[in-house]
């Protein structure tokens, strides 16, 4: 069949990089095209092209739309040739309800007016194409993010869009929602809706393409037919190199327990319900502790207030050794020897606008005086140590760090941890959103760190990972815990009925 | 940290020459030793208060308040000398307390209470107002008793004496030499980035150069004044607080994303406070500084300050969301700005278009500010 769109030889420069080199791309009526490759690897630049927000004449080479060359000046123009694309972070308008959400800027009106019965109507019949069974006239801020991608999904049916592309939608998505949300694909594939589709969730890519793309360097490397290749192979074609072993967990052997946390009850603020009940449990020097569960479980509650910032304790104590941990404020947990890499870097790990010497000591700052002056030389040493250890791809300390590519960025968040000198260090997601070759890295770090008799505490959403990296396993349900397992014991199958609060007994098989 | 010299600095620089020259061919006495004088005085005043203004915009707050403070804190000072015949120092000293006490409090309802800083100072801007009117029972208190020098009117009448002036001078640029030349040889050390030498002794070369003339004049009329001495210190202390200290440190990282600060073990409340606290102690040396400029303490004292505040801090660079900022640009912001109404006044430009520059200056830095944070 002949391209819907056609993206040929495209070449786009910033200062001092070339982000696409001579790139092609083609998508056909009806498909579902990957596009896959390592963050940096020029998928979003290309999408940002193909969007209007990089204008023609800010690059070199040809788009063509139907066969025919074309040229975006503005963001209003790709949608007027029916491309919408669904961004990670929603453009939906949270006190406005789903129906006005779905025609905003596209009003249904009459004589000028709107025109709220065909508002209303309209709106049911496309949430009923997307299988979102709620009323138009809940507020967009009462759903969840699944639910809201959904409703992004349809807002771009509703302008009758032909091309639409999703930039790691499933990110943030429960197991459920992203099942949904590839049916709700195949069912727009089905009808000749054409569809790019980026994800670094391989496993979501084979059962949803048609076509893969891989794009690395800035540079097309193949596209192929999903049937005739397999996830090592493009895996292969993503970092250039084999990854043979991709959780090089080590055999740990665990010292002293470091961390203990008993009959912990926890609510939002000190007037509403425990949102967290009677959780205990430790982790001991040099091992990593994973805890898993579904979104909304309480998995990053647990970590907020594990470290001081957030939740009212209702009952239950943290002990850090034999020192028991009030945990006020962040300030006193990293203190007491606990540190935090939160799951959304970008909202609580980073100072986006600051070099990356800014954002490694800031933790540590305080530490780094002479007298009451900060002692330049010794945080500048500092500084360069972790950048050199975890190998930050930047071309200087200091380099702002929205500069940075999602793992690069990472690694800062992890280093400003690290250098606080931590007993415990709780990661939060840490390979959500970063490229293969970094998340590797991430795990060569967990490896490091247990061996240096640090314990680590992994929250993971990603089932793989988790059995993966941890030595022991706690799964939570509902802000309980409904289930641990040993390294040995855990399967996908036993952690994902944990994870539905189905068994609480690990010896079901 | 970040590059401090940049296309914006040079076109603030070439924006001051452009206010300059059209004063000084319009009113040639705009470049007189005497007007100098008095520039380098409404200067020191202004850029002082920016410097403390800078302190709050960099954790991303804003304060309304300073130019009624100006007000009260003045008043209170004339008030004990003129009335109660107190000493002008333990006058100052009451003065200075009041002004910490009041913006701490400020400070502590903004971040324990999370009321947004733009309420709870545009509400110390109408109680400062009313509070100054009461002490001064909204008439003129001299600073200083029947024509008598005290310690308070001395405040903005004391020069240093041409020899004083000159080892001032010398001093300072001695200092800026040895600081350039060590900052220039450690950030090498560490391999950062560096000025090439034409361009460091080229910069050097023209801060001498500005220095001397800046002295020459001074001379010609009676020397440094006191005000442009105390600026220097504020300065000095102010650039050393936020950028070697972690208190300053802290004020960038809140300004550049609280949350983040927060997890990283910021003391967010506590820094903020503080940047409150220290300026509430400038806005007492400010007050005092206006007051004895006016020689006494009237109703109208410290009118619109706040605004210019505002615009020097956003002229020279510093961004209202918090994270940017620095002293250098704040002083090059208050001198645009002192040069500006110094100019008006001179031209005898009449209070309604007087007010109408300074609105149109204000919302043009902020356009500004806005664009170039965009990107």
């Amino acid at each position: 069949m002949s391209a819907i769109l056609q993206a040929s030889a495209i070449t786009k420069r910033f200062p001092g990089v070339v982000a696409l080199d001579r790139v092609s791309f083609d998508l056909v009526p009806g498909e579902i095209h990957a596009l896959c490759g390592e963050n940096g690897a020029g998928k979003s630049t290309l999408i940002k092209l193909l969007s209007g927000l990089h204008p023609a004449g800010s690059f070199e080479g040809e788009l063509f739309l139907d066969q025919k060359p074309t040229s975006f000046h503005r963001v209003t123009d790709a949608q007027h040739s029916g491309i919408a694309v669904i961004h990670q972070e929603l453009a939906l308008v949270g006190e406005l309800t789903v129906a006005e959400n779905l025609f905003l800027g596209n009003e249904r009106r009459r004589r000028g007016f709107l025109d709220w019965e065909k508002t209303w109507t309209d709106a049911r019949e496309l949430l009923a194409k997307v299988g979102l069974a709620i009323s138009p006239d809940t507020l967009v801020r009462d759903l969840g993010i699944g639910q809201q991608q959904l409703v992004e999904i349809a807002k771009a049916i509703a302008r009758d869009m032909r091309i639409l592309i999703l930039d790691e939608p499933t990110a943030a998505l429960s197991e459920h929602e992203v099942q949904t949300l590839l049916n709700l694909l195949r069912e727009l594939r089905a009808q000749g809706i054409a569809c790019i589709y980026i994800s670094h969730k391989l496993e979501e890519v084979f059962a949803l393409a048609d076509r893969i793309t891989v794009l690395r360097d800035g540079a097309t490397i193949a596209t192929i037919n999903t049937a005739e290749t397999d996830k090592t192979n493009v895996i292969r074609h993503m970092v250039g190199r084999e990854i043979s072993q991709l959780f090089p967990r080590h055999i740990s052997h665990p010292g002293a327990e470091t961390l203990r946390v008993s009959n912990l009850v926890v609510a939002p603020s000190a007037d509403e319900k425990p949102f967290l009940n009677d959780i205990s449990l430790h982790v001991r020097a040099g091992e990593v502790l994973g805890i898993g569960g579904l979104m909304g479980a309480g998995r990053t509650e647990l970590m907020m207030h594990l470290f001081g910032a957030w939740g009212h304790r209702l009952q239950g104590e943290i002990f850090m050794g034999d020192q028991p941990l009030q945990n006020r404020s962040p300030q006193a947990a990293l203190d007491a020897g606990l540190a935090l890499v939160s799951e959304d870097r970008k909202r609580y790990g980073l100072i986006l606008d600051e070099s990356i010497g800014f954002n490694f000591s800031l933790s540590s700052i305080r530490n780094l005086l002479r007298g009451l002056l900060i002692d330049q030389e010794a945080e500048a040493h500092a500084n360069q140590k972790y950048f050199d250890d975890l190998q930050v791809k930047a071309p200087s300390l200091e380099t702002t760090v929205n500069t940075l590519s999602g793992g690069n960025q990472q690694k800062v968040v992890i280093g400003k941890a690290l250098m606080t000198e931590p007993k415990v260090i709780l990661l939060d997601e840490p390979t959500r959103g970063i490229d293969v070759g970094a998340k590797l890295e991430v795990y060569e770090l967990i490896n490091q760190l247990t061996t240096d008799d640090r314990a680590v505490i992994l929250v993971s959403s990603e089932l793989p990972e988790l059995i993966g990296m941890s030595d022991r396993i706690v799964m939570l349900h509902e802000g309980c815990i409904s289930g641990e397992f040993s390294r040995e014991e855990a399967t996908p199958e036993k952690l994902l009925a944990a994870a539905m609060g189905q068994t609480l007994s690990p010896v079901t098989s | 940290m970040k590059k401090q010299f940049s296309i914006r600095d040079f076109s603030l620089l070439l924006s001051l020459l452009a206010i300059w020259t059209f004063f000084a061919l319009a009113a040639p006495q705009y470049l007189s030793a005497r007007n100098i004088s008095m520039l380098s005085v409404e200067l020191a005043i202004t850029a002082t208060l920016a410097l403390g203004m800078l302190l709050v915009i960099l954790p991303g707050h804003i304060d309304l308040s300073v130019g009624s403070g100006v007000g009260l804190v003045g008043g209170i000072a004339s008030v004990l000398v003129f009335n109660h015949g107190w000493p002008a120092g333990a006058a100052f000293g009451i003065a200075i307390a009041v002004a910490v006490l009041a913006w701490t409090l400020m400070g502590a309802l903004i971040v324990r209470e999370r009321i947004p800083s733009f309420i709870i100072t545009l509400g110390g801007l109408l109680i400062f107002k009313g509070a100054f009117w009461l002490v001064i029972g909204s008439r003129t208190v001299p600073v200083a008793p029947g024509g008598q020098t005290n310690l308070y009117s001395l405040l903005t009448t004391y020069y240093f004496p041409p020899a004083v002036s000159w080892t001032l001078g010398l001093g300072v640029f001695a200092v800026w030499i040895i600081m350039t030349l060590r900052g220039r040889a450690r950030r090498k050390a560490l391999g950062f980035t560096v000025d090439d030498k034409e361009l460091t002794f080229l910069k050097l070369f023209l801060t001498g150069q500005a220095l001397t003339l800046t002295i020459l004049l001074l001379n010609q009329f009676r020397g440094i004044p006191l005000p442009l001495v105390i600026l220097a210190a504020v300065a000095l202390a102010i650039h050393i607080l936020t950028r070697h200290t972690p208190f300053g440190r802290q004020l960038y990282a809140i300004g550049g994303n609280e949350e983040a600060a927060f997890i990283s073990g910021v003391p967010v409340q506590r820094i903020v406070i503080g940047a409150f606290m220290v300026l509430g102690g400038i806005v007492a040396i400010t007050g005092l500084m206006q007051t004895a400029y006016a020689g006494a303490s009237t109703t109208t004292i410290g009118d619109q300050m706040e605004l210019d505040a505002i615009a020097a801090c956003v002229i020279g660079g510093t961004s209202l969301r918090g994270g940017r900022g620095s002293v250098i640009g704040v002083i090059f912001g208050a001198l645009i700005m002192a040069s500006l109404l110094n100019g008006m006044t001179l031209l005898a430009v009449s209070p309604e278009l007087k007010l109408i520059v300074r609105g149109a200056v204000l919302t043009l830095a902020v356009w500004m500010d806005v664009k170039l944070t965009k990107r």
